[in-house]
């Protein structure tokens, strides 16, 4: 029974410091917080006039973007026209052994 | 090659030294600024992608109803440059993403459909390589579902949300953002047949040597 009545104590007083203390960590934390936010924004902001941190270079998705585009097709009709070469190339010595050996 | 190839290959040549001239001097959009440029090569080769699918598919469907072998080269030759423009088209576009949508990509439905016809023509030339005896036809009927796709892609933009532009972007761009985009297309185009001519031809050389080496070994 004195157990029950000291522990119904103590979670009173506890509950108590707990309503006292919380507003003003519950202020201190908002306060903080908002601080620490960046003013809000109440109207659009074209891109060109936002601060340097929050912009992202177009130049180098651009060149990246057009240096693919040359490099790939590129690389393709090299591709291609070494087999087509090497084909070729086949074709070429097979006929002329098929020559030599007297079919065609 | 045909008389027309190295006519057209000149023109071809011409219309891309001549394209980033037009595109350097489009304007910039209001909103996007200069990374809205990679759209003049972004969107030709996405049609081309899908123009290359729709070739492919339609020859796959006349080989496997008459069982004509040029159209089994043509749908091969094609589906190469499907995966060829394709991977232009899909590494363009999160380039421009990043900037525009502050993302590299979206699991939108454009973006995951375009995925998935450039995933099917890769799946197209594996079977083709590794596949063996009788993989054509069933690359043939790979190619139909390439085709089946890209209705879907072009109009899903209009049907689901998505971040995507719709299709009533381009008949609406105004003439100094419209030249250069249809002068780049028809280069693209361009490329994509003299591409295509070449690529049917080195099939066409394949097929003779094989010939050839059945009639050295009877």
């Amino acid at each position: 029974m004195t157990t029950r009545l000291l522990m119904a104590t103590v979670l009173f007083c506890a509950i108590g410091a707990a309503g006292t203390i919380w507003p003003s960590i519950d202020r201190y934390t908002a306060t903080t917080v908002l601080a620490q936010q960046p003013a809000p924004v109440d109207e659009f902001v074209p891109i060109d006039q936002l601060p340097p941190q929050d912009q992202l270079p177009a130049a180098p998705l651009l060149v990246t973007a057009y240096a693919f585009v040359v490099l790939m097709l590129f690389a393709y009709v090299v591709s291609l026209a070494k087999r087509l070469g090497g084909v070729q190339r086949d074709l070429e010595r097979l006929q002329s052994e098929l020559k030599h050996t007297g079919r065609s | 090659m045909p008389k027309w190839f190295v006519p057209l290959a000149v023109v071809c040549a011409v219309m891309f030294a001549v394209s980033p001239v037009l595109i350097a001097n489009a304007p910039y959009e209001s909103t996007m600024g200069l990374v809205q440029k990679i759209f003049y090569v972004h969107l030709p080769s996405a049609w081309v992608f899908l123009l290359g699918a729709i070739v492919c598919g339609i020859a796959s469907a006349r080989f496997l109803f008459k069982g004509d072998p040029r159209q089994d080269r043509l749908a091969w030759a094609a589906a190469e440059l499907v995966v060829v423009f394709g991977i232009i088209t899909l590494v363009t576009g999160p380039l421009w993403a990043r900037k525009a949508w502050g993302v590299w990509w979206q699991w939108d439905v454009r973006l995951t459909s375009s995925l998935m016809g450039w995933m099917v023509s890769v799946a197209y030339l594996l079977l083709r390589q590794f596949g063996g005896p009788g993989s054509e036809k069933l690359a043939a009927g790979l190619a139909l579902f390439g085709m089946a796709n890209v209705p879907f892609i072009y109009i899903s933009v209009n049907y689901w949300r998505t971040i995507h532009p719709t299709t009533s972007v381009v008949p609406t761009l105004p003439t100094s953002f419209g030249l250069p985009l249809w002068f780049s297309a028809i280069a693209f185009l361009l490329l994509f047949v003299l591409l295509l001519r070449m690529r049917v031809r080195l099939e066409e050389q394949r097929a003779t040597l094989d010939t050839l080496y059945l009639s050295a070994d009877a």
